[in-house]
């Protein structure tokens, strides 16, 4: 399978005045072609700042430490403004999770989307409207030769993030970066747009990469889900695999919650999300595990590969620690 | 259409507050100590003449009499006449109110022609020699206090330099000294707010957006950065204006420019009641008439305020 | 029990949410620098009460208008009078003033604010359109007409000044008490029994104070420049009492020959508040988190 995406012992960190946030602290990926990998982690666990990185739009005081990330064998992270430029919105699309703050209020929705054809190939704005409208209607926006000159705050949530989505879409780009895409929207529209993301990747045969922290959402739509916790993964496979058969404790715990029907309520994790800048040492989930070991505390697992999945445990699979 | 409506809901809602205003500027002048019948008749003038102009002027009627009285004759553009002058109030503010317009417009011209690239530069270059002097004209401008500046102006340009006029309206060469010392109190604050108003522009969600799309940084810059901050830029820089007619009062007094700042000084040495009341209530009126059209101009530029009030009437 | 405890941790928390502020005022160099130069300032008003190298009324046609030397610092006035310790005197006029004017002002406004948002209705209107009214007056006129009204003096000063500042707090307290009231905690806390007086002091309080104190800053600055313009225009308290502004305002006479007479005081009264503007925009950046932090820049 072609890849598209391959990320190679990344490491972001940002330096903030109480210390060093190590939000991303040596991750490896590959997203293949058509397919959506699903990144799970609760807030605090780095996947947004992986988010950003895939995409090409860190900004400072966030650096990239090492590592790299190579689109179609291109590392990004080496490229030169304009060729950035090219790349974003073209090749590589982003969905932000929160469509009131994404958008510009002073703008209407149409010409917003519409910049993205400009910035491509040229032009003002206003001769790509009809295009606008076509993508409106892909992404199902009710009335679109009216709505396109409509502004934000004159749309619905679910309405709103459809904009994004084709701000997203509009150069059919190989690659589209999906950050909580669902995460401030209704339930039910949660599903729809959901299902149009799906549609999306089999009629453009585009990977997604869905980051979120709603697992059950990932064992629906993804093919593969990769486990970050405290800005590392712990767990890489695929879905109906992990749900079946889970390995590494946490991703262990996280199923359980879901699978709840038998006992009375879920049982929570015990702890909390620990610091990004003081990491614990070794493992970084020993101190919320109930299998851990003393050797989990001193030795850090890297992720090794276990029967077709890659988990990151000292007591799963052989060749660890 | 809808922005008619508005218009009108604003000075709807304002006439309380004049009223209000009226009626403050009433029982300020009535508190005043010293019987205004007396100061009009003289030192030398026998009771039954103080007695006379006070029937006269309808002093001696009961208070909420006199106040109906007063607003009914505001209401017919009579502002009364100067005790000083003899001479009706509003004929004075209008002769010396073009002084003061012209003042004011100058002075907002330098404020925003310095301030607005500065403000904008230092705050997509922060930490840079841009900054640091913005930083040092901002603080200069709100932490001196104007006579000061105009005090030392006049001894620059004036005594030493004999380059420009100290006092007067003779020539276009005398607005010089007087503009530019009301502008740095503008350019002051005005600075402050611009580079304020990009900062949080710049850290807009939004604007990942516009990157995220491609767009050439100029574009991000111009069409999603600063379109955005102006607008609260914009506001300021109208209320401003208004707030020029009591800044402008210092600086007019020390460089004897005949606008109705001077003017009011001037009442206040003669003890001019009636042209003291007059000019307060003239410079409130103003003021609110600069906010009510800020108000109205603001909902023109952003769309949001439109429909909202679109929905509302 | 159990919300005793928590309130205990929620102080706790809270006094180490100061420190911390503290520690990020004190990292702003600028503005900790500005806090030495006024505690000094306020160091030489402070000693005026017990000492000043000559006497600030007794005039001396003999030394009038002398510039800066050993014997008098800052020189002398155009009465002889040593200019330093004038400016010692003159600045428990000029600060104090201020000071308690303004102290003054953010307690009534605040006060207003806070009956205002609570108790709504007839109440609020009133008090909403008593500071519609004093907010339809640019300030430095309206301190003018108040002036004019009451007469010079102190008490005049500290009474125009205060009324020129209370309806910016009304407005600020007010707004924080009704966004506070409209959040669904405060049901709660109300099915708990609780006291609207102690909603306040939880509740109300610690969202108000920090806007509270960051605008009492500016407008220590700026009444300071109100006062001292008052001052100069001769309406505020009556020579030969050494107010700055006054001192300005006689000197300028002989600015030609003397300008030290006029540039001293101006000087004190610029420092002064540029101190104030400073710390005030230090204390903005140490309460308010979102400033600081992650500016995306280009």
């Amino acid at each position: 399978m072609e890849k598209v995406l391959e990320v190679v012992d990344l490491r972001v960190y940002y330096e903030i005045p109480q210390g060093t946030v190590k939000a991303v602290d040596g991750v490896d990926l590959e997203v293949f072609k058509g397919e959506i990998l699903g990144v799970a982690g609760e807030s605090g666990s780095g996947k947004s700042t992986l988010a950003l990185t895939i995409a090409g739009l860190l900004r400072p005081p966030a650096k990239v430490v090492s590592g790299k990330v190579l689109f179609k064998g291109v590392d990004i992270l080496k490229l030169g403004n304009d060729e950035l430029r090219s790349v974003r919105g073209r090749r590589i699309g982003i969905i932000f999770q929160d469509p009131v703050t994404y958008l510009n209020p002073i703008y209407t929705v149409g010409f917003q989307v519409g910049e993205v054809f400009e910035a491509h190939r040229g032009g003002k704005v206003g001769k790509y409207f009809s295009e606008v409208i076509n993508l409106f209607k892909a992404v199902r926006i009710g009335d679109p030769e009216r709505r396109v000159y409509s502004y934000p705050h004159q749309l619905s949530g679910g309405m709103k993030q459809r904009v994004l989505i084709s701000i997203a879409i509009a150069e059919k780009p190989e690659l589209i970066v999906a950050d909580e895409p669902t995460s401030a929207l209704d339930v039910t529209i949660q599903a729809e747009i959901v299902e149009l993301l799906n549609e999306i990747r089999k009629e453009l045969n585009t990977s997604i990469v869905f980051i979120t922290h709603d697992l059950a959402l990932l064992l629906e739509i993804a093919d593969r889900i990769a486990v970050m916790y405290a800005g590392k993964l712990v767990e890489v496979g695929r879905a109906d695999e992990m749900y079946k058969d889970p390995l590494h404790p946490y991703t262990k715990a996280l199923i359980s919650t879901l699978r709840y029907e038998r006992k009375r309520r879920p049982t929570p994790i015990k702890g909390s999300i620990p610091s990004l800048i003081n990491p614990p040492p070794g493992c970084r989930f020993h101190p919320r595990c109930p299998y851990a070991i003393s050797k989990c505390s001193q030795v850090d697992p890297k992720l090794s590969s276990v029967g077709g999945r890659l988990v990151s445990c000292l007591l799963v699979g052989g060749s660890n620690g | 259409m809808t922005l008619v409506r508005y218009l009108v809901r604003r000075v709807w809602h304002s006439i309380p507050t004049l009223i209000g205003a009226l009626l403050f500027i009433f029982i300020l002048v009535r508190v005043l100590p010293g019987d205004p019948a007396r100061l009009i008749a003289g030192p030398e003038a026998l009771e039954e003449d103080v007695q006379r102009i006070r029937e006269q002027l309808g002093l001696d009627r009961p208070l909420h009499v006199q106040f109906i009285d007063y607003v009914s004759t505001i209401l017919r553009g009579d502002f009364g006449r100067s005790i000083k002058f003899g001479t009706p109030v509003i004929n004075e503010i209008l002769f010396r109110l073009p002084y003061t317009i012209v003042l004011a417009l100058v002075a907002e011209v330098i404020a925003v022609a310095v301030a607005l690239p500065l403000g904008i530069l230092s705050a997509l270059r922060p930490n840079s020699k841009v900054s640091y002097i913005t930083s040092i004209i901002s603080l200069v401008g709100a932490s001196t206090p104007s006579f000061w500046i105009a005090l030392i102006l006049i001894y620059v340009f004036s005594v030493s330099l004999k380059l420009l006029p100290s006092s007067g309206a003779e020539s276009p060469r005398h607005i010089v000294l007087p503009a530019i010392t009301l502008s740095l109190v503008l350019m002051g604050n005005l600075t402050r707010i611009t580079r304020s108003s990009v900062i949080e522009a710049l850290s807009s969600n939004h604007v990942l957006t516009a990157v995220a799309k491609g767009l050439k940084d100029r574009v991000v810059i111009m069409r999603h950065v600063l379109k955005n901050a102006l607008i609260p830029i914009v506001t300021i820089m109208g209320l401003q204006v208004g707030n020029l007619l009591g800044g402008a009062i210092i600086t007019e007094t020390v460089f004897a420019w005949p606008g109705i700042g001077s003017l009011l000084i001037d009442a206040i040495f003669f003890r001019d009641y009636i042209l003291i009341q007059g000019i307060i209530l003239f410079m409130v009126l103003v003021f609110i008439v600069i906010n009510i059209v800020v108000d109205v101009v603001y909902a023109y530029i952003d769309p949001r305020i439109r429909d909202i009030l679109w929905r509302m009437t | 029990m159990e919300d005793d405890l928590i309130l205990k941790k929620a102080s706790e928390a809270r006094r180490k949410q100061l420190a911390s502020m503290w520690r990020v005022f004190k990292s702003n160099r600028v503005a900790y620098t500005s806090l030495y130069v006024l505690v000094g300032i306020l160091l030489l008003v402070v000693v005026s009460f017990v000492y000043t190298p000559y006497n600030p009324y007794e005039f001396n046609l003999g030394r009038a208008r002398q510039p800066p030397s050993p014997q008098h610092l800052l020189g002398t006035d155009e009465l002889g009078r040593d200019i330093l310790s004038r400016l010692m005197v003159g600045g428990r006029y000029t600060i104090g003033i201020s000071f308690i004017s303004v102290l003054l002002g953010s307690l009534i406004g605040s006060i207003l604010g806070l009956v205002s948002g609570f108790f709504g209705g007839h109440v609020d209107t009133v008090i909403q359109r008593v500071v519609d009214v004093a907010l339809a007056f640019p300030t430095t006129l309206l301190a003018i007409a108040l002036m004019v009204s009451l007469g010079p003096g102190v008490l005049s000063l500290i009474m125009a000044i205060s009324i020129s500042t209370f309806p910016v707090y009304t407005r600020l307290v007010r707004g924080v008490v009704l966004q506070v009231i409209n959040e669904d905690y405060i049901a709660a806390v109300k099915l708990l029994g609780r006291s609207s007086w102690y909603i306040i002091f939880k509740h109300v309080l610690p969202n108000v104070i920090s806007p509270i104190i960051v605008q009492t800053s500016y407008y220590l600055g700026f009444s300071i420049l109100l006062a001292s313009a008052l001052g100069f225009l001769g309406l505020g308290i009556p020579p030969p009492t050494p107010e700055w502004g006054s001192m300005v305002s006689t000197g300028r006479v002989y600015l030609f020959s003397s300008p030290h007479i006029v540039v001293f005081p101006g000087l004190f009264i610029t420092v002064t508040a540029l101190s104030f503007n400073l710390i005030g925009d230090g204390l903005r950046d140490a309460l308010d988190p979102k400033s600081r932090m992650f500016l995306r820049r280009f």
